[in-house]
């Protein structure tokens, strides 16, 4: 299991932190979300495996927008309160391709490692 | 367009913070309350999914805050607070500060003076081109021991042509220039230049040309390039002005060309004058061995100073043959830079050198203050690092604190140094301000400012590292124990403190030595004996110009009315004439005795001539060792005559009789008469206090008058009227006599005469005043040390008293105590000073640099000043009750 959790003291490791961004572009990549839905999305979609710590998401949401990988906006929700959505820009497609494809081949190579065995 | 939403949030942050942090309070408001929702609909009650919603989300504050870290302006924030904080804490003991911001702002002010002055001095851009290869040229006579001697057209033409070192070799003469035709006349220094005076130096008129070639020549019609000032002057920036006429010297001029504004006259030796015009027909005879010109060179790429010298020496070998006046001279070139700060160089570096002492002690004060204070803070800060601050935002905290104490002191100190320049300024020797123009604009120029925040800065961690550093060390329990006790002083902080009271101590030794040591050397300079008394003497001076008194006998006739005029003025004793004035001019040449008419080349005798009007002897008190003075009866047709000192006697005719003897001025074999010797006058220091005595030759104004160019009067007045008095009235007599003469450069004897002091008169009232800033600092620090000590053992103290220690006792301990680092100190400064002081030899006269009695007195002014340190804090606890003192706390 991959815990994906920031207890509150100290910054999380850059490979959990690389982690935690992938997991939020790809989150978002299909259709803007605010950040309960992301934690809710990660939770669900990865079988309940994904144990996001909520909190945890905001600093890392915040960053990606201030390198302009995702933009936010103030939306009406359909329950008509007012939320924040993210969604990606162009450089975040382009850095989420990227990612993406470092994470494949980084999971299949521990895969072949671990399965050689 | 990446970078611009990016600068676009950045800027949003720092401008709309709070708008941007009440945003992500909703947002984080938002995510919450889904939560809360969702529980409850998963069926807790409302408090269950709060808890629970929170349980999920983690710290709310604690992300908020690493949010906003992520937003890139926390270090800006904590800043901005630190500074909010530390204002609050520096408001809170003013005597704190004030205390801190003044000993800063006299170390930095102190810094800033002198650095201005040396920026002045050594490294102020000179505005010529290719300055490195531009050379001051003058001449040596290693035999004679002469120096920095005027050199000759012989020598200009010579080397220009023969030495191969020079792409081109001006030359110029000093003069003055009398300018006449509109309004009154005026003097102004001026010289005689050749035409590649300009082209060598690389600098074009600001109005119309240079000289041309042809107007070198002696019978060329006269042209004139003036100063950009003269100009504005007297032309109101008259573009017109070229191709007029004015009249200089009685001479028709036709001005040529106006200089720029920022034409400086750093080709010259910074002993000349600023010359206000230039004027042409230098000639340069070629047959001309007469020394009166300095030469203005332009080296060739490639070959240095050394080489062109030695080029030249080769040259003056072969002239030297043909010419005796030419004997033994070899060149002698300054690069511009040292022409200009040769003189002031050591004096400046001392002086550098002394102010960052004194800087270093208001460091080491500082250090100690913040040291005492942050014991007293001990409780302060044990409480943050408590609440979770970490060691490196504390040591931000104080540093912060620190900076801003020394932005303050710096900025006051620059405000000081404004009024220091100026003083300094004042007590600077003419050549000196000559040399450096700048030296009074104090911390004007932006280099000087931008010194003095580097010096901020580097004072900032000089004293406020270690402090930060040793009080957010402090143990945390033992700190919270302790509050409440004046905080804790470990013994780490105790030695730390007796160090910088050491190394204070020490430094005010070596800066009291020097002190000690100039004032030693200008007392020794006053208590010489002169050899004339400057007391109630007026001096000024009389340039004659015009066609008129290119006659001998006008200058004669002018002079005698103008004498007898002043003499019937009431309070005036005496009035004499003479060319020099004793320690302001010289004027050397050779001379032959009849007793040995044709010394071979090498060893002709010279001296120092002085044109003298008759009671020349009486209005400067110089007593007549034998025979008599001049008078009225010494005229052209009368027997030539002339008055040698002390030192010419003893000299050339030892053991003899000097009167009667003769002696012909010029060099062996010359056609003038033979003067008959009819006075022996004392020896008078006539090249300043501190050189030796020179042979000297007076020789009467009425059978010499072409000699007497510039011209001194000199008025004596009755005891117990100021010259300065009579000066109104001695002027009135001179226009009597002549409406179109300026009088120039009226001030007193004394003020003459103490000219050449005034460099050492200057370091030693700068050093002076550092060494008391000095003293007073390291005082200062003794005594904070001690009565923190004892602020810190009054419980102590308390208990000896109550085991019966009489006050004495205790008085003795705790002033034992505190002397301990001083003694230390005193020794360490006595062996650095020892090894610095020798720096100084250059400024000092009849002291040597490790003078005992210097050191001697300087020890024991600081031995008893911090006796007196340590005693008041002492007696207050001898003072203490014991029952007051063990209830204490």
């Amino acid at each position: 299991m991959l815990v994906v959790d920031n207890h509150g003291m100290g910054k999380p490791n850059d490979m959990v932190q690389g982690t935690l961004d992938l997991l939020i572009l790809k989150t978002i990549s299909a259709e803007p979300r605010h950040g309960w839905a992301i934690a809710k999305r990660i939770q669900q979609i990865s079988g309940e495996v994904l144990q996001v710590q909520q909190g945890s998401l905001y600093p890392a949401l915040h960053r990606l927008e201030q390198r302009a990988w995702i933009k936010a906006k103030w939306k009406e929700t359909e329950t008509g309160r007012q939320a924040k959505f993210y969604s990606l820009t162009a450089a975040g497609r382009a850095q989420l391709e990227k990612e993406a494809e470092n994470w494949s081949r980084l999971s299949a190579a521990i895969n072949l490692v671990v399965e050689t065995t | 367009m990446v970078w611009a939403r990016q600068l676009w949030l950045c800027l949003q942050t720092l401008f709309r913070r709070g708008h941007v942090a009440q945003r992500l309070d909703d947002e984080i408001q938002f995510h919450l309350e889904q939560q809360i929702a969702e529980n409850m609909a998963a069926g807790m009650n409302r408090e269950e999914a709060r808890h629970a919603a929170m349980r999920t989300f983690g710290n709310p504050t604690f992300l908020k805050e690493e949010t906003r870290d992520t937003w890139g302006w926390t270090w800006l924030e904590q800043f901005v607070g630190d500074i909010r904080y530390g204002s609050r804490m520096l408001r809170r003991s003013p005597g704190f500060t004030a205390v801190a911001v003044v000993t800063l702002a006299l170390g930095i002010g102190a810094n800033t003076v002198i650095f201005s002055a040396v920026y002045a001095a050594l490294m102020l851009p000179i505005p010529f081109k290719d300055v490195d290869r531009l050379v001051f040229v003058m001449k040596n006579n290693p035999p004679r021991g002469w120096i920095r001697n005027n050199i000759s057209p012989t020598e200009v033409i010579s080397w220009r042509e023969e030495s191969g070192a020079f792409e081109d070799l001006a030359a110029f003469s000093g003069a003055s220039c009398v300018v006449t035709g509109s309004g009154e006349p005026e003097e102004d220094p001026c010289e005689v230049a050749s035409s590649n005076l300009f082209p060598v130096l690389g600098v074009r008129p600001f109005l119309g040309r240079t000289f041309s070639a042809e107007e070198d020549k002696a019978n060329a019609p006269k042209a004139a390039i003036l100063s950009y000032g003269f100009w504005r002057r007297h032309f109101g920036a008259d573009e017109g002005v070229i191709g007029r006429a004015i009249v200089v010297n009685g001479l028709v001029h036709t001005i040529a060309g106006v200089m720029p504004a920022s034409f400086s006259h750093l080709y010259a030796t910074p002993f000349g004058a600023l010359p206000e015009m230039w004027v042409s027909g230098i000639a340069l005879p070629r047959q001309d061995s007469d020394n009166d010109c300095w030469g203005v060179g332009r080296l060739k790429p490639g070959i240095s100073v050394k080489q062109a010298e030695a080029q030249m020496d080769v040259v003056s070998a072969r002239i030297e043959q043909e010419s005796s006046d030419l004997h033994g001279w070899r060149a002698q070139l300054l690069s511009f830079r040292e022409n200009i700060s040769g003189d002031t160089l050591p004096a400046l570096l001392v002086l550098m050198g002394a102010v960052i002492l004194v800087l270093l002690i208001a460091c080491a004060n500082m250090a100690n203050l913040l040291l005492a204070r942050g014991a007293t803070r001990a409780g302060e800060f044990a409480t943050r690092t408590a609440l979770g601050a970490s060691r490196s935002r504390m040591v931000a905290q104080l540093m912060t604190e620190s900076l801003m104490l020394s932005l303050t002191g710096g900025l006051l100190g620059v405000l000081l140094a404004t009024w220091g320049c100026k003083g300094m300024a004042a007590l600077a020797p003419k050549y000196l301000l000559n040399s450096a123009p700048g030296l009074a604009n104090g911390a004007a120029d932006a280099r000087v400012l931008a010194f003095s925040l580097a010096i901020v800065l580097t004072t900032t961690f000089l004293f406020g590292l270690a402090p930060a550093l040793q009080s957010s060390s402090s143990e945390l329990t033992e700190s919270l124990k302790e509050t409440g006790r004046g905080g804790a002083q470990t013994r780490s902080s105790r030695h730390f403190r007796n160090a910088l009271v050491v190394c204070q101590i020490a430094l005010a030794v070596i800066l009291l030595a020097g002190a000690g040591l100039m004032v030693r050397t200008l007392s020794t300079l006053s208590r010489v004996d002169s050899g004339f008394s400057a007391r109630n003497v007026l001096t000024m001076g009389v340039p004659l110009s015009g066609e008129q008194y290119k006659q001998p006998q006008t200058v004669v006739d002018f002079w005698q009315r103008v004498i007898a005029g002043v003499k019937a003025l009431p309070g005036v004793e005496s009035a004499s004439v003479s060319r020099d004035l004793p320690v302001d001019g010289w004027a050397g040449q050779f001379f032959t005795t009849a007793e040995n008419p044709n010394p071979p080349a090498g060893q002709v005798p010279d001296a120092n001539y002085l044109v003298a009007g008759p009671d020349y002897f009486q209005t400067l008190q110089i007593p007549l060792k034998r025979g008599r003075s001049f008078n009225e009866l010494d005229t052209q047709t009368s027997e030539r005559v002339v008055i040698v000192n002390e030192e010419l006697a003893r000299k050339y005719w030892p053991g003899e009789d000097p009167l009667g003897k003769q002696l012909r001025p010029g060099s062996p074999g010359s056609d003038r008469p033979w003067l008959t010797v009819v006075g022996v006058a004392t020896n008078v220091r006539s090249q300043g206090p501190e050189l030796p005595f020179q042979a000297e030759i007076y020789v009467p104004l009425e059978q010499f008058p072409w000699m007497l160019r510039p011209q001194n009067l000199l008025v004596r007045t009755s005891n117990g009227i100021r010259p300065e008095s009579v000066a109104r009235a001695v002027v009135d007599q001179v226009h009597l006599v002549d409406a179109g003469q300026p009088a120039v450069d009226v001030k007193t004897m004394e003020t003459v005469a103490a000219e050449p002091l005034m460099q050492q008169r200057m370091v030693m009232a700068l050093l002076v005043s550092f060494a008391g800033l000095a003293l007073g600092l390291s005082t200062l620090g003794v005594y904070s040390v001690v009565f923190y000590a004892v602020a810190r053992r009054t419980k102590e103290m308390g208990i000896r008293m109550a085991l019966g220690a009489q006050p004495k006792s205790l008085l003795r301990l705790i002033i034992g105590t505190g002397l301990r680092p001083v003694v230390v100190g005193i020794v360490a400064g006595m062996v650095g000073a020892l090894m610095l002081t020798r720096l100084m030899t250059d400024l000092l006269f009849g002291v040597k640099p490790n003078d005992p009695t210097t050191f001697v007195v300087v020890s024991v002014l600081l031995v008893v000043t911090s006796v007196l340190a340590c005693y008041l804090p002492a007696r207050r606890a001898s003072k203490v009750d014991p029952m007051v003192a063990l209830r204490y706390e």
